[in-house]
């Protein structure tokens, strides 16, 4: 006898038609719910996340069914990964005996349920089943008894559970049932390939056939209308997520990490210049807050939310959603709060790790465009003064412009103004050329330059701040101002390359000004010397020293520059202690979106608790590669009280103390 | 009503300041300009009348110097004045403050301002002459340094800082001019949409001969750094010869050890 079983049996075809009518009012019940929520959606501006159809779905793909993001995070999204591919195969499970009870049988007269496909079949869903309960099990331990911090659980999380766990073991009891009557008698040799259900199937086996039979038809009616429930409550519960997250990942922004609308300031008939309401905002950041859900993920790796300051990237999103749906004209600014809005460091921790393709970075962003271009206002009067020196000075300091090339004095650099040839233009940036301590990274990187031959040229006193600070801080205005000057400057003298010290400035010219016509490429220094050290350029003796690194949010999650800093230190002769979050994990120092010139007065300082991470490695050395990091850890030393215990260098002057030459 | 807020571009203090070729002023290369701090005093404040009258008043605002100064006068105007007058003066810096007083008194004279609103110095200059010599010209009342003002039923209150921390609080009915000392507001950061509506605002030009009718009473002879009065000296080395050093500096040139 071939392998196969009786579909329909105990229930009879007769139950086709109701089967199917239900079904239909469950899947009219679950489109209805989604697109009832449409209309919020609509509210936001229009944003065009329809095109690039490929590409979009082919991550989504990978996003959906290879579950790489959830299971990212081991806690929790391994569950959730092994959890979505059990119930995967059962469901599509289904649709093949949908497929073959409807369609071939009737339609066709084929079985594909047969033979050795049907044994494979069986035995994959029996396995995928009990995957799907055990994952299921550890998800249930870690939401009611583990209880990880910041995990909130509302009603919808023990409907859920309960719903889930009724289908999985109701479809279980189903086939014990029809096993206990069929199989285990007819086919013993049939049964092993539903282990499961052969053990739920001994269960049975002291009661009568007849009773069996009452009870596999209870259940199955009870298993369908269970699953029927499933469907429809889709759109009204959490479980939204499976289609809006999904959908999500469909949404997600394709341009380069960190790109942010370029406003044109030219236009005049704009009013309003970043979010006052919800409906300021674009409708996928409302649809963000529908596809969020609520896993904390963001929330834990928030820098200002883990030293205590009023932030949750997580909550914006869902004040986000709340405002939308209650007050969509009320101020979502004060909403959400002034303070927790400054708070925002953009290090993208939240949107690097969020499962669910939310873009928390760029919500905050829109508000402060609000606060900065519609109000004035600024997160305390240390800002105000910055901004100011910015605007009549070029740098946050408010020293005279015209000794902002004075670092380089006695050292071999060309002026671009002289109007001679050079390899690179250095755009130094703020810090470097102005701070004390920072010059040493310009002037090492200078030398390091000169070992290798490299002509370097500067822009001088004619350089001006990148604008990076405050584009962050929300100012578009003033930062569409220094970047015209500066690419009109750059343009002028026929700049073939720039390599920056600072993330910032390298995130800015090479990413931000393309949208106001700078086409040259914009290189980092790690990447720039990590090539000149490949191409035997650039020569060290390399000494042996413990460090460990510290990878800037700018360079790291922004820019995917990981590899080739370490490479760098390792060949100086460095033997890494890796800090527990690093790479695009990374801790923020807590300078970035503008807070570098503003004070830390909220919850306790950034700054200190990434020193002490470095601390914990034991490494007596912590090398960053950006003037603010340096900035933020010399600091951190001096105010953790971790003097004497921890040093802190650029990367560039750890290369420059290696040169042979 | 009509408010006339008066201001003055100033180099930013922190610049590299170096004589001119007459030695007489600073060279104006390498430096960055900016609003007169006092002046940013003032211009808040006439705005914030303005915002109290429910926009009734009219703000004119009015400097005096060579085209850079264009950037102040927009800047007043984002910040909230309705207009501005720019007394076209490429030589402004060699004027004295009583040749900058009859200007803006001539300009004024015939336009019956209510209140007029200044700096209490100039950052650069800082003579302190000007705002009181325009409201002796004009015969105006006025309050110098003021720190504290309210408009209520027709008349001004204003507060005034006087030597020692003391306050002084004066009251007074317009026409009358007021000089602005730090402390008196938070001026505010000019918003886009005003920044845009300030570029299409009116930027009314007069020649400065136009208005200029005085000889200078006082004339700047000379621009330089101060003389250096010695310098300080460091010592470096092992810390007993150091000692040693420093006991007989401080025995040659002190008392301390007499």
């Amino acid at each position: 006898m071939e392998a196969t079983r009786e579909i329909y049996w105990n229930i009879g075809h007769g139950v086709v038609l109701p089967m199917y009518l239900l079904s239909m009012v469950a899947v009219a019940a679950l489109a209805w719910g989604i697109w009832r929520r449409v209309p919020r959606y609509r509210l936001g501006k229009p944003l065009n996340r329809f095109d690039s159809y490929e590409e979009r779905v082919k991550r989504m793909i990978a996003d959906v069914f290879g579950q790489e993001k959830v299971a990212r995070v081991k806690d929790g999204g391994l569950f959730h990964a092994f959890f979505f591919w059990g119930f995967g195969l059962l469901f599509i499970g289904t649709m093949l005996v949908m497929i073959q009870a409807d369609f071939f049988t009737p339609l066709m007269r084929v079985n594909i349920l047969s033979g050795e496909f049907y044994k494979a079949f069986s035995l994959v869903l029996d396995g995928a089943g009990l995957l799907a309960i055990v994952m299921l099990a550890g998800l249930f331990a870690r939401r009611f008894f583990i209880r990880p911090e910041g995990l909130e659980t509302s009603a919808d999380d023990y409907r859920i559970h309960v719903l889930l766990f009724a289908i999985l073991i109701t479809g279980f009891l189903i086939e014990g049932a029809r096993m206990a009557v069929t199989e285990l008698r007819q086919d013993p040799g049939l049964a092993m390939f539903s282990p499961v259900g052969k053990l739920v199937a001994q269960l049975f086996t002291p009661y009568a056939e007849e009773n069996i039979r009452t009870a596999h038809r209870l259940l199955w009616w009870l298993h369908f209308v269970l699953v029927m429930g499933f469907i429809a409550a889709i759109p009204y519960t959490k479980l939204r997520h499976i289609f809006l997250t999904s959908a999500n990942a469909f949404f997600a922004p394709l341009e380069a990490k960190g790109t942010i609308a370029t406003i044109n300031l030219e236009d005049e008939s704009i009013e309003q210049f970043g979010a006052a309401t919800v409906k300021d905002l674009s409708w996928k950041d409302i649809f963000d807050a529908d596809a969020c859900t609520s896993c904390k993920r963001c929330q834990e790796r928030c820098p200002a939310y883990s030293t205590d300051k009023p932030l949750s990237p997580m909550k914006v999103v869902r004040q986000i959603g709340e405002q939308a749906e209650s007050a969509p004209d009320g101020n979502l600014v004060e909403t959400v709060g002034q303070d927790a809005i400054w708070s925002c460091t953009t290090c993208r921790a939240c949107q690097d790790i969020c499962p669910a393709n939310i873009e928390h970075v760029n919500k905050i962003l829109e508000m402060r465009r609000n606060l900065t271009l519609m109000e004035g206002a600024f997160p305390g009067d240390e800002v105000r003064t910055a901004v100011g020196n910015i605007e009549v000075n070029g740098n946050p300091f408010g020293l005279a412009f015209a000794a902002r090339g004075e670092w380089a004095d006695g050292l071999p650099v060309i002026g671009m103004e002289s109007g001679q040839e050079v390899d690179i233009l250095y755009f130094a940036g703020c810090y470097a050329s102005f701070d004390k301590r920072n010059r040493e990274i310009a002037k090492s990187f200078v030398r390091i330059c000169a070992a290798a031959g490299i002509r370097v040229g500067i822009l001088g006193k004619e350089e001006k701040c990148c604008g990076e600070p405050v584009r962050k801080l929300g100012n578009e205005y003033l930062y569409q101002m220094l970047a015209s000057g500066n690419i009109e400057l750059i343009k002028g003298y026929g700049v073939k390359r720039i390599v920056t010290t600072c993330p910032h400035c390298f995130n800015t010219l090479g990413r931000d000004y393309r949208d106001l016509g700078l086409e040259v490429p914009v290189e980092h220094y790690s990447t720039y010397l990590h090539r000149l050290l490949e191409s035997g350029r650039l020569e060290m003796s390399p000494d042996d020293f413990i460090f460990t690194y510290h990878d800037s949010c700018y360079l790291g999650r922004y820019m995917d520059i990981i590899d080739q800093p370490r490479e760098l230190l390792a060949k100086a002769g460095g033997r890494i202690r890796e800090m527990d979050r690093s790479g695009c994990d990374s801790f923020c120092c807590g300078a970035g979106g503008g807070r570098i010139v503003a004070e830390e007065k909220l919850g306790n300082r950034i700054n200190v608790a990434r020193v002490r991470m470095a601390r914990e490695t034991g490494a007596p050395l912590l090398v960053s590669n950006c003037p603010f990091c340096l900035t933020m850890f010399e600091d951190g030393v001096k105010t953790g009280g971790f003097e004497g215990e921890i040093m802190v260098r650029d990367l560039a002057e750890i290369v420059a103390a290696r040169l042979t030459v | 009503m009509k408010v006339l807020v008066c201001i003055k571009q100033v180099p930013d203090m922190e610049s590299h300041f170096k004589p001119n070729g007459s030695g007489t002023w600073f060279s104006e290369s390498d430096l960055a300009w900016r609003m007169n701090e006092y002046d940013e005093y003032a211009v808040e404040q006439a705005v914030q009348v303005k915002e109290k009258l429910a926009s009734e008043p009219e703000l004119t605002v009015l400097s005096i110097g060579p085209d850079r100064i264009g950037e102040a006068l927009k800047k007043a105007m984002a910040m909230g004045c309705d207009r501005a007058v720019h007394v076209q003066d490429n030589d402004s810096a060699a004027k004295d403050p009583w040749q900058i007083a009859s200007i803006i008194a001539a300009y004024a004279k015939a336009q019956g301002f209510d209140l007029i609103f200044t700096g209490m110095q100039s950052q650069d200059r800082g003579s302190a002459q000007v705002g009181a010599i325009v409201a002796e010209l004009l015969e105006y009342a006025c309050v110098t340094t003021i720190v504290g003002f309210e408009f209520t039923g027709g008349a001004v209150t204003v507060k005034r800082e006087l030597e020692g921390g003391i306050k002084g609080v004066a009251r007074l009915k317009p026409p009358a001019l007021f000089t602005c000392q730090l402390g008196l507001n938070v001026p505010r950061y000019p918003t886009l949409p005003n920044i845009m509506k300030a570029k299409k605002k009116e930027i009314q030009t007069i020649a400065v001969a136009d208005l200029l009718r005085e000889e200078p009473l006082s004339a700047t002879t000379s621009f330089h750094a101060p003389a250096r009065k010695g310098g300080g000296v460091v010592l470096e080395g092992d810390v007993g010869p150091m000692v040693d050093q420093l006991l007989a500096i401080l025995r040659e040139k002190t008392s301390v050890l007499r």
